[in-house]
């Protein structure tokens, strides 16, 4: 830094200050919405803060790690735990390789009707969650839903949709891999115009298959794209929440209950926000370990 | 040194603006907060409210404002209200939920010094298991009574006299024998339907067969055998396979259908199945629930209760008193089919003419209420759902399941 001569303490810190204002709304809104959250959750999470409690603020004990030590003993959290597990370790993958197929399969023409579909593809990501339970709440339906309807018509047995501990999952589990879609199908699609045509032209004269071509060329530059993806895949999935809150509140005994559902049960429901509070921060601690091994990975993939 | 503070002063002045927001919302002067009255109604019933509460607003002049609350997100409006100290200025409080909201201190104190003055409002007027001490917690009433709710046996006249059966099960262990017979109709019929988020179901039937799940020291206790002979019943019913055990099976469609031909619910369900299906008029009815050694209903319903920072404490014990007219309460059973809690209202020509009426209020006699514990939807309901539950539909271990149940809910306060 050059110093002015004539006014060099005043000049010096105007230019010191500049890069501080333009990012000062961001980190005020990080702060505010993102950091003070956390750090609040934190701090209840060591206090046995209820409804009581947060009425009248001289009720609430600080109970130090209490909440911890039950939160661990409690066999409901290791379930919850075991099926957000279970949901990510199907649904990511599920996500990624469909919105890559078909956004691949789209991005083969830019005809007016490719152009429709896209759109077509992208409703799901768009709707209200209710209406989306309420029109998988009736197909799912044991008694008179559509997809038992369909399997009566080729004499198979109804399937309990969302009555079986077991097929409750996967039934939930579908509604938000085709949720979930729409969003990675258009990020997809945006980078795969990023493509460049030359390259895929050349590989073609070269006498490379389609297959070859998409393998060896589009993946490898999408790279960067894929990562994105996973990414905010995998966070979508440890905060899953929506359809198993609407299409069976965690249920039948708790075997669609995802940690995130668990966590509002116990605040919301049942007013332990201490308890809560605590398995919010291991979520947090959970969440924020997985994404920075996925960053060392890339990182060690960039060195190379 | 100089920047952190910048960065200070641009938080503190942020932080000021966006509460300046917030509080600026609320209404300051006294002057149009008399003239309003904000009530929160549960579930959909709004619409009948502004009807009923159209003279209170035209006689005293105050405007009610009344905001429906789905029955799925009553904690959360609740909960955000008394952590942002903003809530309504009457609102209604299923009794499951009263002592979560009496604990919270977020409720006026109605005893009889806050409510002199308001005749409708004494506690003599309204059905004794409701009125005054009965719903006290802690020994402070928070609340009046607004509506009641039993439970009563519905069932399919047609269809028990098809199946050879000439009256209406008048035990549980007959009803467990007539719904064996109805199940065995066929493929996709059953005898009986019990709801699986329905905690009250096996309390009623531990009541029927003598005890109780309160202990003499008034914490909650399953430990005893009445409560045994309870789950006999209920996991005897799903081994009858006389229940269906899909959890998204549709209570009024499988009653209309036929598929389940018989029930214990409120007279909600009544309004439902006379709306969605008038075709069935006569072929349907209800009666008292079956007895064991004893015959004894659940005692449910709302109460009203004034929120405690209210800025018309005078406005809102009018309308509740205003609520508390008999014949205001006969008109709110006309429009939204819920039972009244004033004794004179239940005694009207209007209910008592009613064949149906005189079943619920004859049920209401011999009812009680659910034990008034911290927090029965979330924590001791749950609890012996899940036992239940995972005894019928997963085949786990009675005994252990029991044992869990034991464990979790024991010394849980139910006075």
């Amino acid at each position: 830094m050059t110093r002015s001569p004539r006014t060099p303490g005043h000049e010096a810190m105007k230019n010191r200050i500049v890069p501080y204002t333009f990012i000062a709304p961001a980190m005020l809104l990080l702060i505010v919405f993102g950091i003070l959250p956390i750090a609040v959750a934190l701090l209840v999470s060591f206090t046995d803060m209820n409804l009581a409690g947060l009425g009248n603020w001289s009720r609430i004990q600080f109970i130090g790690g209490d909440n911890y030590t039950a939160l661990f003993a409690d066999p409901d959290f290791w379930q919850a735990l075991g099926n957000t597990a279970l949901f990510a370790v199907v649904g990511v993958p599920s996500v990624i390789v469909l919105s890559l197929a078909i956004a691949l399969a789209l991005n083969r023409s830019q005809g007016r009707f490719f152009r429709a579909l896209r759109s077509f593809y992208f409703v799901p990501a768009i709707t209200a969650i209710v209406a989306v339970a309420l029109v998988w709440g009736y197909l799912y339906n044991t008694q008179f839903g559509l997809f038992n309807y369909l399997l009566s018509l080729v004499g198979l047995p109804p399937v309990p949709w969302l009555s079986d501990p077991t097929v409750v999952k996967f039934s939930v589990g579908l509604v938000a891999v085709w949720r979930g879609l729409g969003l990675n199908v258009i990020i997809f699609l945006a980078a795969l115009q990023g493509v460049p045509k030359e390259y895929l032209e050349a590989a073609a004269i070269d006498g490379a298959s389609g297959l070859r071509r998409i393998v060896s060329i589009v993946l490898p530059l999408l790279r960067f794209a894929i990562f994105f993806v996973t990414i905010t895949t995998v966070i979508a999935w440890l905060q899953f929440f929506d359809e198993p809150f609407v299409l069976t509140k965690g249920g039948p005994l708790g075997s669609s209950t995802s940690i995130a559902l668990f966590l509002y049960q116990k605040g919301f429901s049942s007013s332990q926000f201490g308890y809560a509070s605590a398995g919010s921060v291991v979520l947090v601690a959970i969440i924020a370990t997985i994404t920075i091994v996925q960053l060392r990975l890339r990182r060690s993939d960039v060195d190379h | 040194m100089k920047r952190m503070r910048w960065l200070a002063l641009g938080t503190a002045a942020l932080t000021a603006a966006t509460l300046a927001g917030c509080s600026s919302s609320a209404p300051a002067d006294g002057g149009t907060a008399a003239k309003e009255l904000t009530v929160w109604v549960m579930g959909d019933s709004s619409a009948h409210f502004d009807a009923l509460v159209k003279p209170f607003e035209d006689k005293t002049g105050i405007d009610v404002k009344t905001v429906a609350i789905p029955w799925d997100s009553v904690d959360q409006k609740f909960t955000t209200a008394v952590a942002s100290g903003d809530g309504p200025d009457v609102l209604q409080i299923g009794l499951s939920k009263l002592r979560t909201y009496a604990d919270s201190g977020a409720l006026l104190t109605l005893d009889d010094a806050a409510l002199s003055g308001h005749e409708n409002l004494a506690a003599s007027n309204f059905v004794d298991g409701v009125a005054g001490d009965a719903t006290a917690i802690g020994g402070k009433v928070v609340s009046v009574p607004w509506v009641s709710d039993t439970r009563v046996l519905f069932y399919r006249s047609d269809i028990l006299q098809a199946a050879g059966i000439s009256t209406p099960p008048a035990t549980w262990d007959q009803l467990r024998a007539d719904a064996k017979t109805l199940a065995g109709r066929g493929d996709g019929s059953y005898g009986y339907y019990i709801p699986q988020w329905d905690s009250v179901l096996p309390v009623i039937m531990t009541w029927d067969q003598g005890g109780d799940i309160v202990d003499s020291q008034g914490k909650i206790d399953f430990d005893t055998p009445a409560f045994g002979k309870a789950v006999d019943l209920y996991t005897g019913l799903y081994a009858d396979k006389s229940v269906p055990t899909n959890s998204d099976f549709d209570q009024t469609q499988g009653f209309i259908t036929g598929s389940t031909p018989m029930l214990v619910s409120g007279p909600y369900l009544a309004a439902a199945i006379s709306q969605s299906a008038p075709e069935l008029a006569g072929k349907w009815n209800v009666t008292t629930v079956p007895s064991g050694a004893k015959d004894t209903s659940l005692l449910a319903g709302s109460n009203l209760g004034v929120w405690g920072s209210t800025k018309n404490k005078d406005g809102a014990l009018q309308l509740l008193d205003y609520l508390s007219q008999p014949d205001v309460q006969v008109s709110w059973y006309q429009s939204d089919g819920q039972l009244p809690t004033v004794k004179k209202a239940l005694a009207d020509s209007a209910l008592t003419g009613d064949p149906m009426v005189s079943v619920y209020t004859k049920q209401l006699a011999s009812s009680r209420l659910l034990p008034l514990v911290p927090n029965w939807d979330g924590e001791t309901g749950k609890a012996l759902l899940d036992a239940l539950n995972s005894i019928v539909l997963t085949g786990a271990n009675r005994d252990d399941a029991l044992k869990t149940l034991f464990t979790t809910t024991a010394g849980t306060p139910a006075n």
